[in-house]
Protein backbone atom coordinates (compact mmCIF):
# COMPACT_ATOMS: atom_id res chain seq x y z
CA UNK A 1 0.00 0.00 0.00
CA UNK A 2 1.35 3.43 -1.06
CA UNK A 3 0.58 6.68 0.56
CA UNK A 4 -0.68 9.21 -1.92
CA UNK A 5 2.49 11.36 -1.34
CA UNK A 6 4.83 8.37 -2.21
CA UNK A 7 2.49 7.93 -5.31
CA UNK A 8 2.58 11.85 -6.34
CA UNK A 9 6.45 11.69 -6.13
CA UNK A 10 6.53 8.50 -8.29
CA UNK A 11 4.25 10.15 -10.76
CA UNK A 12 6.50 13.01 -10.52
CA UNK A 13 9.71 10.60 -11.01
CA UNK A 14 8.23 9.31 -14.20
CA UNK A 15 7.21 12.58 -16.17
CA UNK A 16 10.56 13.65 -15.14
CA UNK A 17 12.18 10.50 -16.60
CA UNK A 18 9.62 10.68 -19.73
CA UNK A 19 11.27 14.42 -20.00
CA UNK A 20 14.72 13.28 -19.70
CA UNK A 21 14.76 10.48 -22.29
CA UNK A 22 13.48 12.73 -25.01
CA UNK A 23 15.07 16.03 -23.84
CA UNK A 24 17.58 15.20 -21.50
CA UNK A 25 16.36 18.56 -19.88
CA UNK A 26 16.86 17.32 -16.67
CA UNK A 27 20.47 16.54 -16.75
CA UNK A 28 21.27 19.50 -18.44
CA UNK A 29 19.58 21.58 -15.64
CA UNK A 30 21.98 19.92 -13.37
CA UNK A 31 25.17 20.50 -15.85
CA UNK A 32 24.01 24.38 -15.34
CA UNK A 33 22.95 24.50 -11.98
CA UNK A 34 26.10 22.86 -10.29
CA UNK A 35 28.79 23.87 -12.74
CA UNK A 36 31.67 24.53 -9.82
CA UNK A 37 32.24 28.76 -10.17
CA UNK A 38 34.76 30.94 -7.56
CA UNK A 39 33.07 31.52 -4.68
CA UNK A 40 35.02 34.37 -2.84
CA UNK A 41 34.25 37.40 -5.20
CA UNK A 42 30.48 36.11 -6.29
CA UNK A 43 29.35 39.80 -6.04
CA UNK A 44 31.91 41.08 -8.31
CA UNK A 45 30.54 38.05 -10.97
CA UNK A 46 27.35 39.32 -10.62
CA UNK A 47 27.70 42.29 -13.44
CA UNK A 48 27.19 39.79 -15.89
CA UNK A 49 24.24 38.50 -14.78
CA UNK A 50 22.83 41.78 -14.24
CA UNK A 51 23.78 43.15 -18.01
CA UNK A 52 22.09 39.71 -19.53
CA UNK A 53 18.83 40.68 -16.78
CA UNK A 54 18.41 44.83 -17.94
CA UNK A 55 19.53 43.69 -22.10
CA UNK A 56 16.52 41.12 -20.83
CA UNK A 57 14.25 43.95 -19.38
CA UNK A 58 14.85 46.31 -23.03
CA UNK A 59 13.36 43.77 -25.14
CA UNK A 60 10.82 42.63 -23.13
CA UNK A 61 9.31 46.25 -23.05
CA UNK A 62 10.98 47.01 -26.27
CA UNK A 63 8.14 44.86 -27.64
CA UNK A 64 5.66 45.82 -25.33
CA UNK A 65 6.32 49.87 -26.69
CA UNK A 66 5.69 48.26 -30.17
CA UNK A 67 2.25 48.29 -29.39
CA UNK A 68 2.05 51.94 -29.44
CA UNK A 69 4.93 53.11 -31.15
CA UNK A 70 4.08 54.57 -34.72
CA UNK A 71 7.30 55.24 -36.80
CA UNK A 72 6.88 57.53 -39.10
CA UNK A 73 7.66 61.52 -38.89
CA UNK A 74 3.60 63.00 -38.76
CA UNK A 75 2.95 60.61 -35.61
CA UNK A 76 5.92 59.00 -33.40
CA UNK A 77 6.10 61.89 -30.67
CA UNK A 78 2.34 61.57 -30.59
CA UNK A 79 2.29 57.86 -30.15
CA UNK A 80 4.99 58.72 -27.22
CA UNK A 81 2.71 61.29 -25.82
CA UNK A 82 -0.30 59.08 -26.01
CA UNK A 83 1.47 56.70 -24.62
CA UNK A 84 2.57 58.34 -21.09
CA UNK A 85 -0.87 59.96 -20.67
CA UNK A 86 -3.34 57.70 -21.70
CA UNK A 87 -2.18 54.12 -22.06
CA UNK A 88 -2.42 51.49 -18.78
CA UNK A 89 1.30 51.25 -17.42
CA UNK A 90 2.82 52.95 -20.38
CA UNK A 91 4.69 55.22 -18.32
CA UNK A 92 6.34 52.61 -16.74
CA UNK A 93 6.90 50.25 -19.77
CA UNK A 94 8.42 53.07 -21.23
CA UNK A 95 10.24 54.36 -17.93
CA UNK A 96 11.78 50.71 -17.77
CA UNK A 97 12.62 50.59 -21.22
CA UNK A 98 14.54 54.64 -20.51
CA UNK A 99 16.00 53.84 -17.17
CA UNK A 100 16.84 50.34 -17.59
CA UNK A 101 18.92 51.49 -21.21
CA UNK A 102 20.87 54.01 -18.41
CA UNK A 103 21.44 51.39 -15.94
CA UNK A 104 22.68 48.89 -18.60
CA UNK A 105 25.51 51.27 -19.98
CA UNK A 106 26.30 51.63 -16.27
CA UNK A 107 26.54 48.13 -15.79
CA UNK A 108 27.95 46.96 -18.87
CA UNK A 109 30.91 49.61 -18.27
CA UNK A 110 31.75 48.41 -14.62
CA UNK A 111 31.29 44.23 -15.79
CA UNK A 112 33.68 45.35 -18.25
CA UNK A 113 36.32 47.22 -15.64
CA UNK A 114 35.49 44.09 -13.83
CA UNK A 115 36.96 41.64 -16.30
CA UNK A 116 39.75 43.70 -17.41
CA UNK A 117 41.15 44.68 -13.47
CA UNK A 118 40.82 41.09 -12.42
CA UNK A 119 42.86 40.26 -16.13
CA UNK A 120 39.65 37.66 -16.75
CA UNK A 121 40.70 37.75 -20.64
CA UNK A 122 44.10 36.51 -20.47
CA UNK A 123 44.25 33.05 -22.29
CA UNK A 124 42.45 30.71 -22.93
CA UNK A 125 39.40 33.70 -22.78
CA UNK A 126 41.07 36.07 -25.45
CA UNK A 127 37.50 35.44 -27.13
CA UNK A 128 35.39 36.66 -24.43
CA UNK A 129 36.94 39.66 -24.32
CA UNK A 130 36.87 40.48 -28.11
CA UNK A 131 33.15 39.49 -27.94
CA UNK A 132 32.34 41.73 -24.86
CA UNK A 133 34.07 44.81 -26.82
CA UNK A 134 31.73 44.26 -29.64
CA UNK A 135 28.47 44.17 -27.13
CA UNK A 136 29.47 47.12 -25.97
CA UNK A 137 29.68 48.62 -28.99
CA UNK A 138 26.30 47.33 -30.00
CA UNK A 139 24.51 48.44 -26.94
CA UNK A 140 26.13 52.07 -27.56
CA UNK A 141 24.97 51.97 -31.01
CA UNK A 142 21.18 51.16 -29.88
CA UNK A 143 21.30 53.97 -27.22
CA UNK A 144 22.13 55.96 -29.60
CA UNK A 145 19.29 55.27 -32.47
CA UNK A 146 16.66 55.02 -29.36
CA UNK A 147 17.41 58.63 -28.29
CA UNK A 148 16.75 59.53 -32.04
CA UNK A 149 12.95 57.26 -32.32
CA UNK A 150 11.18 59.81 -29.42
CA UNK A 151 11.61 62.49 -32.38
CA UNK A 152 11.38 64.85 -30.44
CA UNK A 153 13.79 68.12 -30.14
CA UNK A 154 16.14 66.95 -28.13
CA UNK A 155 16.43 63.37 -29.67
CA UNK A 156 16.26 64.59 -33.29
CA UNK A 157 18.88 66.97 -33.32
CA UNK A 158 21.20 64.65 -31.18
CA UNK A 159 20.41 62.29 -33.76
CA UNK A 160 21.29 64.63 -36.38
CA UNK A 161 24.78 65.43 -34.86
CA UNK A 162 25.51 61.60 -35.18
CA UNK A 163 24.40 61.78 -38.55
CA UNK A 164 26.66 64.69 -39.09
CA UNK A 165 29.74 63.27 -37.63
CA UNK A 166 29.27 60.36 -39.50
CA UNK A 167 29.09 62.03 -42.80
CA UNK A 168 32.72 62.58 -42.12
CA UNK A 169 33.63 59.38 -41.97
CA UNK A 170 36.71 59.18 -44.40
CA UNK A 171 36.38 57.14 -47.60
CA UNK A 172 32.52 56.01 -46.76
CA UNK A 173 31.25 58.97 -45.39
CA UNK A 174 28.63 59.52 -48.51
CA UNK A 175 27.36 56.14 -47.93
CA UNK A 176 27.01 55.82 -44.72
CA UNK A 177 24.71 58.70 -44.67
CA UNK A 178 22.47 57.28 -47.34
CA UNK A 179 22.42 53.99 -45.49
CA UNK A 180 21.47 55.88 -42.34
CA UNK A 181 18.78 58.41 -43.94
CA UNK A 182 17.40 56.56 -47.10
CA UNK A 183 18.58 59.05 -49.02
CA UNK A 184 20.43 62.60 -49.08
CA UNK A 185 18.32 64.36 -46.80
CA UNK A 186 16.15 63.57 -43.58
CA UNK A 187 12.99 62.91 -44.59
CA UNK A 188 10.28 60.59 -43.72
CA UNK A 189 12.09 57.47 -44.91
CA UNK A 190 15.19 58.24 -42.56
CA UNK A 191 12.63 57.57 -39.02
CA UNK A 192 11.77 54.31 -41.10
CA UNK A 193 15.68 53.40 -41.18
CA UNK A 194 16.32 54.71 -37.68
CA UNK A 195 14.08 52.35 -36.61
CA UNK A 196 14.55 49.33 -38.48
CA UNK A 197 18.20 50.05 -37.18
CA UNK A 198 17.00 50.01 -33.62
CA UNK A 199 14.59 47.41 -33.41
CA UNK A 200 15.70 44.79 -35.80
CA UNK A 201 19.22 45.39 -37.16
CA UNK A 202 21.09 45.65 -33.94
CA UNK A 203 19.00 43.60 -31.76
CA UNK A 204 19.72 41.02 -34.48
CA UNK A 205 23.31 41.24 -33.82
CA UNK A 206 23.31 41.40 -30.20
CA UNK A 207 21.15 38.42 -29.53
CA UNK A 208 23.46 35.76 -31.13
CA UNK A 209 26.64 37.55 -29.89
CA UNK A 210 25.23 37.00 -26.27
CA UNK A 211 25.06 33.26 -27.36
CA UNK A 212 28.14 33.24 -28.05
CA UNK A 213 29.74 35.24 -24.85
CA UNK A 214 27.42 32.91 -23.09
CA UNK A 215 29.07 29.66 -24.54
CA UNK A 216 32.63 30.65 -24.58
CA UNK A 217 31.85 31.44 -20.52
CA UNK A 218 30.55 28.23 -20.22
CA UNK A 219 33.43 26.64 -22.34
CA UNK A 220 36.18 28.25 -19.99
CA UNK A 221 34.41 28.39 -17.00
CA UNK A 222 34.51 31.47 -14.75
CA UNK A 223 38.05 32.48 -14.27
CA UNK A 224 36.65 35.32 -11.06
CA UNK A 225 40.04 36.95 -10.26
CA UNK A 226 43.83 35.90 -8.90
CA UNK A 227 42.51 35.74 -5.44
CA UNK A 228 40.19 33.13 -6.28
CA UNK A 229 43.41 31.13 -6.69
CA UNK A 230 45.69 32.27 -3.97
CA UNK A 231 45.94 29.19 -2.09
CA UNK A 232 47.30 27.26 -5.02
CA UNK A 233 49.29 29.85 -6.17
CA UNK A 234 50.82 29.63 -3.19
CA UNK A 235 51.49 25.89 -3.33
CA UNK A 236 53.15 26.10 -7.10
CA UNK A 237 55.55 29.16 -5.47
CA UNK A 238 56.43 26.50 -2.86
CA UNK A 239 56.99 23.88 -4.80
CA UNK A 240 59.01 25.58 -7.30
CA UNK A 241 61.03 26.73 -4.25
CA UNK A 242 61.95 23.15 -3.30
CA UNK A 243 62.75 22.09 -7.24
CA UNK A 244 65.50 24.88 -7.09
CA UNK A 245 66.75 23.69 -3.15
CA UNK A 246 67.25 20.54 -4.72
CA UNK A 247 69.06 21.62 -7.87
CA UNK A 248 71.10 23.88 -5.58
CA UNK A 249 72.30 20.70 -3.78
CA UNK A 250 72.56 17.91 -6.62
CA UNK A 251 75.68 20.29 -8.16
CA UNK B 1 31.72 17.03 -22.52
CA UNK B 2 34.30 14.72 -20.81
CA UNK B 3 37.34 16.52 -22.49
CA UNK B 4 36.09 19.64 -20.91
CA UNK B 5 38.85 21.92 -18.65
CA UNK B 6 37.97 24.65 -16.73
CA UNK B 7 36.72 24.46 -13.09
CA UNK B 8 34.64 21.48 -13.18
CA UNK B 9 37.78 19.53 -12.78
CA UNK B 10 37.32 17.17 -9.98
CA UNK B 11 39.23 18.01 -6.61
CA UNK B 12 42.35 16.00 -6.58
CA UNK B 13 44.25 16.04 -3.23
CA UNK B 14 48.17 15.11 -4.57
CA UNK B 15 47.40 17.10 -7.07
CA UNK B 16 50.89 18.63 -8.64
CA UNK B 17 50.46 22.07 -9.40
CA UNK B 18 51.99 23.70 -12.60
CA UNK B 19 52.40 26.53 -14.25
CA UNK B 20 49.07 25.18 -16.92
CA UNK B 21 46.71 23.77 -14.71
CA UNK B 22 47.29 26.67 -11.41
CA UNK B 23 44.27 28.25 -12.74
CA UNK B 24 42.16 25.24 -13.49
CA UNK B 25 39.92 25.31 -10.67
CA UNK B 26 40.03 27.96 -7.48
CA UNK B 27 40.93 26.99 -3.99
CA UNK B 28 37.25 27.09 -2.81
CA UNK B 29 34.87 26.26 -5.80
CA UNK B 30 31.35 25.99 -4.90
CA UNK B 31 27.67 24.39 -7.18
CA UNK B 32 26.48 28.14 -9.28
CA UNK B 33 23.19 27.28 -7.61
CA UNK B 34 22.28 28.20 -5.39
CA UNK B 35 24.89 30.67 -4.22
CA UNK B 36 26.11 32.31 -7.48
CA UNK B 37 22.39 31.88 -8.56
CA UNK B 38 21.26 33.85 -4.95
CA UNK B 39 23.89 37.01 -5.44
CA UNK B 40 22.31 37.22 -9.38
CA UNK B 41 18.66 37.35 -8.70
CA UNK B 42 19.53 39.77 -5.62
CA UNK B 43 21.51 41.93 -7.69
CA UNK B 44 18.78 41.91 -10.70
CA UNK B 45 15.93 42.55 -8.03
CA UNK B 46 17.67 45.90 -6.93
CA UNK B 47 18.10 47.00 -10.40
CA UNK B 48 14.39 46.06 -11.42
CA UNK B 49 13.36 48.06 -8.21
CA UNK B 50 15.28 50.90 -8.99
CA UNK B 51 14.31 51.25 -12.42
CA UNK B 52 10.56 50.78 -12.18
CA UNK B 53 10.57 53.62 -8.96
CA UNK B 54 12.39 55.64 -11.22
CA UNK B 55 9.91 55.34 -13.85
CA UNK B 56 7.40 56.82 -11.94
CA UNK B 57 9.61 59.83 -9.71
CA UNK B 58 11.09 60.76 -12.87
CA UNK B 59 9.51 59.87 -15.93
CA UNK B 60 11.25 59.02 -19.17
CA UNK B 61 11.68 62.55 -21.06
CA UNK B 62 9.94 63.84 -23.83
CA UNK B 63 10.78 67.42 -25.08
CA UNK B 64 8.66 69.23 -27.57
CA UNK B 65 8.59 67.65 -31.40
CA UNK B 66 10.60 67.93 -33.62
CA UNK B 67 10.78 70.79 -35.75
CA UNK B 68 12.91 70.63 -38.78
CA UNK B 69 13.12 73.96 -39.63
CA UNK B 70 14.50 75.38 -36.11
CA UNK B 71 18.16 76.14 -36.87
CA UNK B 72 19.19 76.91 -33.45
CA UNK B 73 18.85 73.93 -31.43
CA UNK B 74 21.95 72.97 -29.47
CA UNK B 75 21.04 69.30 -28.62
CA UNK B 76 22.35 67.97 -25.80
CA UNK B 77 23.87 64.82 -26.41
CA UNK B 78 23.12 61.53 -23.51
CA UNK B 79 25.84 61.70 -20.33
CA UNK B 80 26.99 58.70 -21.97
CA UNK B 81 27.92 60.04 -25.17
CA UNK B 82 29.43 63.33 -22.81
CA UNK B 83 32.59 61.66 -23.12
CA UNK B 84 32.49 61.57 -27.14
CA UNK B 85 30.62 65.50 -27.05
CA UNK B 86 34.06 66.70 -25.23
CA UNK B 87 36.38 64.78 -28.40
CA UNK B 88 34.62 67.36 -30.50
CA UNK B 89 35.45 69.82 -29.36
CA UNK B 90 39.03 69.19 -29.21
CA UNK B 91 39.10 68.36 -32.62
CA UNK B 92 36.59 71.46 -34.11
CA UNK B 93 36.40 72.68 -37.86
CA UNK B 94 35.68 69.81 -40.80
CA UNK B 95 39.05 68.79 -41.13
CA UNK B 96 39.48 67.48 -37.79
CA UNK B 97 36.01 66.59 -36.82
CA UNK B 98 36.96 62.89 -38.67
CA UNK B 99 39.69 62.78 -36.29
CA UNK B 100 37.95 63.10 -33.42
CA UNK B 101 34.66 62.15 -34.40
CA UNK B 102 35.95 58.58 -35.99
CA UNK B 103 39.18 57.96 -36.27
CA UNK B 104 40.46 57.82 -32.92
CA UNK B 105 37.38 56.43 -31.55
CA UNK B 106 38.12 53.60 -33.96
CA UNK B 107 41.61 53.31 -32.70
CA UNK B 108 40.30 53.11 -29.40
CA UNK B 109 37.85 50.04 -30.37
CA UNK B 110 40.74 48.64 -32.48
CA UNK B 111 42.79 48.80 -29.17
CA UNK B 112 40.24 47.63 -27.05
CA UNK B 113 39.61 44.43 -28.98
CA UNK B 114 43.88 43.92 -28.98
CA UNK B 115 43.97 44.09 -25.19
CA UNK B 116 44.62 40.31 -24.09
CA UNK B 117 47.62 40.77 -26.78
CA UNK B 118 48.69 43.56 -25.51
CA UNK B 119 48.71 42.87 -22.44
CA UNK B 120 52.10 40.94 -21.91
CA UNK B 121 52.36 40.68 -18.10
CA UNK B 122 52.11 37.22 -16.97
CA UNK B 123 49.86 37.99 -13.63
CA UNK B 124 46.24 38.47 -13.02
CA UNK B 125 46.04 40.58 -10.11
CA UNK B 126 47.00 44.21 -10.45
CA UNK B 127 49.64 44.38 -8.47
CA UNK B 128 51.28 41.74 -11.06
CA UNK B 129 50.30 44.30 -13.99
CA UNK B 130 51.38 47.41 -12.95
CA UNK B 131 51.33 48.55 -16.82
CA UNK B 132 47.61 47.56 -17.41
CA UNK B 133 46.71 48.99 -13.81
CA UNK B 134 48.38 52.87 -15.04
CA UNK B 135 46.50 52.85 -18.35
CA UNK B 136 43.69 51.83 -17.16
CA UNK B 137 43.37 54.42 -14.56
CA UNK B 138 44.89 57.16 -17.29
CA UNK B 139 41.82 55.79 -18.84
CA UNK B 140 39.43 56.04 -16.61
CA UNK B 141 40.52 59.12 -15.47
CA UNK B 142 40.55 61.17 -18.96
CA UNK B 143 36.80 59.61 -19.82
CA UNK B 144 35.68 61.05 -16.44
CA UNK B 145 37.45 64.26 -16.52
CA UNK B 146 36.00 65.02 -20.31
CA UNK B 147 32.66 64.36 -19.13
CA UNK B 148 33.21 66.80 -16.37
CA UNK B 149 34.25 69.17 -18.76
CA UNK B 150 31.02 68.47 -21.07
CA UNK B 151 28.66 68.44 -18.15
CA UNK B 152 30.22 72.42 -17.40
CA UNK B 153 29.53 73.14 -21.04
CA UNK B 154 25.85 71.75 -21.01
CA UNK B 155 25.44 73.71 -17.71
CA UNK B 156 26.00 76.76 -19.75
CA UNK B 157 23.70 76.36 -22.31
CA UNK B 158 21.08 78.86 -23.87
CA UNK B 159 17.86 76.90 -23.13
CA UNK B 160 17.83 74.79 -20.15
C1 LIG C 1 25.66 42.23 -23.66
C2 LIG C 1 26.55 42.43 -22.79
C3 LIG C 1 27.19 41.37 -21.92
C4 LIG C 1 26.62 40.31 -21.29
C5 LIG C 1 25.15 39.90 -21.28
C6 LIG C 1 27.68 39.62 -20.57
C7 LIG C 1 27.48 38.51 -19.76
C8 LIG C 1 28.49 37.89 -19.05
C9 LIG C 1 28.29 36.95 -17.99
C10 LIG C 1 26.93 36.47 -17.46
C11 LIG C 1 29.52 36.59 -17.53
C12 LIG C 1 29.84 35.64 -16.36
C13 LIG C 1 29.70 36.36 -15.05
C14 LIG C 1 30.73 37.45 -14.81
O1 LIG C 1 31.94 37.18 -14.86
O2 LIG C 1 30.30 38.60 -14.65
C15 LIG C 1 30.50 37.26 -18.34
C16 LIG C 1 31.87 37.09 -18.26
C17 LIG C 1 32.81 37.79 -19.00
N1 LIG C 1 32.56 38.90 -19.79
FE1 LIG C 1 30.73 39.56 -20.31
N2 LIG C 1 28.88 40.25 -20.82
C18 LIG C 1 28.62 41.33 -21.64
C19 LIG C 1 29.55 42.26 -22.07
C20 LIG C 1 30.91 42.16 -21.90
C21 LIG C 1 31.87 43.18 -22.25
C22 LIG C 1 31.53 44.56 -22.82
C23 LIG C 1 33.11 42.67 -21.95
C24 LIG C 1 34.47 43.31 -22.12
C25 LIG C 1 34.85 43.98 -23.14
C26 LIG C 1 32.93 41.34 -21.42
C27 LIG C 1 33.95 40.49 -21.05
C28 LIG C 1 33.76 39.34 -20.29
C29 LIG C 1 34.84 38.47 -19.86
C30 LIG C 1 36.33 38.61 -20.19
C31 LIG C 1 34.23 37.48 -19.07
C32 LIG C 1 34.93 36.30 -18.36
C33 LIG C 1 35.08 36.68 -16.91
C34 LIG C 1 35.63 35.56 -16.09
O3 LIG C 1 35.68 34.40 -16.56
O4 LIG C 1 36.03 35.85 -14.95
N3 LIG C 1 31.57 41.07 -21.37
N4 LIG C 1 29.84 38.07 -19.25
Amino acid sequence: MSSNRTRAARLGRSALDWLEERTSIVSMAEHFLYEPVPSRGRWLYTLGSATLFLITLQFLTGILLLFYYVPTTDHAWDSIYYMMSQVYFGKLIRGIHFWSANALIVVIGLHMMRTFLSGAYKRPREMNWVVGVFLIFIVTFLAFTGYGLRWDQEGFWAWEVGVMIASYTPLIGDWVVTFLLGGDTIGPASLSRLFAIHVWLLPALLAPLIGVHLFLLRKHGEFGSEFEYSERLARLRERRRLEGYAEEEEQ
Amino acid sequence: METRRGPARPVEDGEVITEENVYERPDRPMAFFPGQVVADLTVSAVLLGVVVALSYLVPAPLTEPADLSTTSYVPRPEWFFFFYDQMLMFFPGSLLIPVGGVVIPLLFFLLLLAVPWLDREPGHSLSRRPFAAVVAFLIVLAVVLNMLLTLVRILNFPQS
